[in-house]
C-alpha cells in the first residue's frame, strides 16, 4: 500500500510540475503566439539557479564543483530560481522578441537552448558538467521527522497549491485586456502596433511570465528528484511541453492541464510498463518519444484545435433593445444585414 | 483648360489652412530603386482625402511611410502640426493616425466583439501591474467598451454577427469590421488602405456612407488610397495623385480630370471605364 501511495504521490508531482510548464508555454504561445522552442532550457535554469541557492559550499575537494553554495532558506532559493529563468527569459526576448516574428524566433530560441545545454555541460564550475547536481536538500524536509510517505504526500499538497495558484493568475491573465491584447497580437501583431499599442512589451510580457512559470517547473523538480543533470533536459523534453500543449488545446489553461496528462503522465507511465529489452536499453524511451509524436499528428490530423479547444469569449450585455429599433430607417436588424450582402 | 502642377500642389501655398496631415519631400528608397521620390501634400483637418495613382506608383509605400512601417531617407511628415517622422507604428498609432491594410486583417480567432473592444486605446487593464493588484480598473474598463462597441456594430449592421468567429466574416463584412475597430480607436486621423478591394458596388455605396457619417459625426480626417474613382468623387473633397513616387496633382476629381499629366498617367481617357482596374 505504502509503494501504491508513494508511486501515486510521484506521478501526482510529476504532473502537476508538468502542468506548470504547459501552462507556462500556453501564456507564450497560446496566449500571444511566441514560438519558444526551449522551454526546457527555462525550466533547468530554475532548477538549477534554486538548487545553488539552497546548497551549502561545493565540496570541491571531492571533485564537486558549483558556482555560490548560499545554503539559503528554500523559499528564497526558489524565488531566486524563478526569477533567473524571467531574467533569462528577458534576455533571449530582448534579442529574439525585438525584430524576429514565429519561425526565427524559434529558431533563436532553439539555438539559444542548445548554447546554453553546451555550456552547462562543459563549463564544469558552473553546475557540475555533465555529472549535474545531486543531494539537493528538499524543502521543508527538517521540518519534522517525515517518513519517506508522509514527506511525499506534503509534497504533492505543495505542490498542488502552488498549481493552483499558478492556474489562477493564467486564468485571470486569460480573461483580462492584456490576455486579450496578447491573443490579438497572436493573431495579428502589425494590427495591433497600428492600432497604437507596443508590441513589444506585450510580447516581452508574456515570454517573461511564461519563463517564470516554467522556471516554478523547474524548481518544483529539482527540490523533489534532488538531482539534476543535463541528460535530463534534452532538448527532445522540450517537445514533450509542446506536444501536451498541442494535444490538449492552445490558448485554453483545461487544454493545457489535459494535455500534460495524456502525455506526460499516461504515455510516460504507460509506456514504463513494456517488457525491458537488454539487448535494446533505449527501445522504451524511443517507443514513448513515437507515441507522443504519434499523438500530435493524429491531433493534427482531426482535431487541430486539441482535445479541448480555446472557448469563445462572450461579454456580459447591457440590452441595446431599445436602440435597435430606434435609429431612424432601421426598422429592423435584418434589414440591415440585407444591406450588407453577402 | 490645362492647370499648372504648382498650382495644384497647394502644400505651401498661404491659404490658412489647417493641416492633419503633412507630407514634406519624402523619399525612400529600396535597392537604389525610388519607390517614393519627393512625395509632397498636405491634407486638410476634418476633410475627406483620396490618394490616388497607378499600380506601383508608390501608394502603399506613402502608407507605410506615414504610418511607420517603414522610415524614410528623407522628408518628413507632420501629424496635427507634430513632427512625426521616424516614430514606431505604435507611437503614431497612439498619437490618433489609425491606419488599415489593403488586404482585410482582422483578429481571426477573436470574436467580432473582441475584435472591437481589444483595439479601444488606453485600457487600464493592460498592464500587468493592474491585472495582479487592480483587477476591477480593466473589468470596469471593458464594461463601457463592451457598450460602446455593441453601438457601434449596430450601426455598422454587424450588431447579430458580434459572438461569431471574425474569421468566418465574408469579405465585405471584414471591411465593415476593419472601419468599426478603427471607429474604437477614436483616431484624428483614419488611413484607409484600399477599404474598398474586393466588395461588391452595394456595400461600396454603405461603406462610403459609413465613411462621410464618421467624418460629419466626429470630425474625423480620412485618407483613402483607392482604386474606385466612382466612389472617391463621390466622397473625397479633394484627391491627391502620386505617379512615379511623387505627387503628380492635387484637387477635386473634376479638375484633375482635366489636368493632361494626370490623364495620361492614371485616368487614361474615360475615367468610367476604368473604375476598379
Amino acid at each position: 500500500m505504502t509503494v501504491i501511495l508513494g508511486y501515486a504521490a510521484t506521478i501526482l508531482i510529476f504532473f502537476f510540475t508538468y502542468n506548470i510548464f504547459t501552462l507556462g508555454l500556453n501564456i507564450q504561445f497560446g496566449y500571444a503566439g511566441i514560438l519558444n522552442f526551449t522551454v526546457i532550457t527555462f525550466m533547468a535554469v530554475g532548477g538549477y539557479v534554486s538548487a545553488v541557492l539552497v546548497m551549502p559550499h561545493a565540496d570541491t575537494a571531492n571533485g564537486i564543483y558549483y558556482i555560490l553554495g548560499l545554503g539559503l532558506p528554500w523559499p528564497i532559493a526558489a524565488l531566486g530560481g524563478v526569477l533567473a529563468s524571467g531574467l533569462l527569459g528577458l534576455l533571449i526576448g530582448q534579442i529574439a522578441l525585438r525584430r524576429l516574428r514565429s519561425d526565427y524566433l524559434a529558431i533563436v530560441t532553439l539555438a539559444t537552448g542548445t548554447l546554453l545545454y553546451g555550456l552547462a555541460g562543459n563549463v564544469t564550475s558552473m553546475f557540475d558538467g555533465w555529472q549535474g547536481l545531486f543531494n539537493v536538500p528538499q524543502p521543508f524536509a527538517g521540518f519534522r521527522n517525515w517518513t519517506p510517505l508522509g514527506y511525499s504526500i506534503f509534497f504533492v499538497i505543495m505542490a498542488g497549491i502552488i498549481f493552483g495558484l499558478l492556474w489562477l493568475f493564467a486564468n485571470r491573465l486569460y480573461k483580462s485586456p492584456l490576455g486579450r491584447v496578447m491573443r490579438a497580437v497572436r493573431d495579428d501583431q502589425d494590427v495591433v502596433e497600428a492600432f497604437g499599442k507596443n508590441t513589444f512589451r506585450i510580447r516581452m510580457t508574456a515570454m517573461v511570465i511564461g519563463c517564470m512559470y516554467i522556471g516554478v517547473g523547474g524548481v518544483l523538480t529539482i527540490a523533489y528528484i534532488t538531482a539534476l543533470s543535463p541528460a535530463g533536459w534534452t532538448t527532445g523534453e522540450t517537445f514533450v511541453v509542446w506536444a501536451a500543449l498541442l494535444v490538449g488545446g492552445r490558448a485554453n489553461n483545461l487544454g493545457a492541464v489535459v494535455g500534460s496528462f495524456l502525455v506526460a503522465v499516461v504515455f510516460n507511465e504507460s509506456t514504463r510498463y513494456l517488457p525491458q529489452m537488454p539487448s535494446h536499453p533505449n527501445l522504451i524511451p524511443d517507443i514513448r518519444y513515437i507515441l507522443i509524436g504519434l499523438a500530435v499528428i493524429l491531433t493534427i490530423w482531426f482535431r487541430p484545435q486539441g482535445v479541448i479547444p480555446e472557448r469563445k469569449n462572450t461579454f456580459y450585455e447591457v440590452p441595446l433593445g431599445k436602440d435597435v429599433n430606434a435609429k431612424p430607417g432601421q426598422t429592423s436588424l435584418e434589414a440591415d444585414l440585407a444591406k450588407v450582402g453577402e | 483648360m490645362t492647370v499648372t502642377d504648382t498650382e495644384l500642389v497647394r502644400q505651401g501655398s498661404d491659404r490658412t489652412t489647417e493641416y492633419a496631415l503633412q507630407v514634406s519631400d519624402l523619399r525612400k528608397s529600396f535597392g537604389g530603386v525610388a519607390a517614393v521620390n519627393g512625395a509632397t501634400f498636405g491634407i486638410e483637418k476634418g476633410t475627406i482625402t483620396g490618394l490616388i495613382g497607378p499600380n506601383g506608383a508608390g501608394k502603399s509605400t506613402v502608407v507605410n511611410l506615414i504610418s511607420g512601417s517603414i522610415t524614410p531617407d528623407s522628408g518628413s511628415v507632420k501629424l496635427n502640426g507634430e513632427d512625426i517622422t521616424g516614430l514606431e507604428p505604435h507611437e503614431i498609432g497612439r498619437k490618433g493616425l489609425i491606419r488599415t491594410f489593403q488586404i482585410s486583417r482582422e483578429y481571426p480567432e477573436m470574436t467580432v466583439l473582441e475584435n472591437l473592444i481589444v483595439s479601444a486605446k488606453d485600457n487600464p487593464g493592460e498592464k500587468l501591474f493592474n491585472v495582479m493588484f487592480r483587477p476591477k480598473l480593466g473589468k470596469r474598463r471593458d464594461a463601457e467598451l463592451v457598450q460602446k462597441a455593441l453601438e457601434t456594430l449596430l450601426t455598422f449592421g454587424l450588431y447579430p454577427l458580434r459572438n461569431e468567429y471574425a474569421a468566418n466574416l465574408s469579405g465585405g463584412q471584414k471591411r465593415l469590421l476593419e472601419l468599426s475597430r478603427a471607429v474604437m480607436a477614436e483616431p484624428t486621423v483614419l488611413l484607409l488602405d484600399e477599404p474598398m478591394a474586393g466588395v461588391n458596388p452595394a456595400l461600396i455605396e454603405k461603406l462610403g456612407e459609413h465613411i462621410v457619417e464618421l467624418n460629419q459625426k466626429f470630425g474625423t480626417t480620412f485618407v483613402l488610397v483607392e482604386h474606385n474613382l466612382e466612389i472617391v468623387e463621390k466622397i473625397c473633397s479633394e484627391v491627391v495623385v502620386v505617379a512615379l513616387g511623387a505627387t503628380l496633382a492635387v484637387g477635386t476629381m473634376a479638375e484633375l480630370r482635366k489636368n493632361k499629366a494626370v490623364v495620361d498617367a492614371y485616368l487614361g481617357g474615360d475615367v468610367h471605364e476604368r473604375v476598379g482596374s
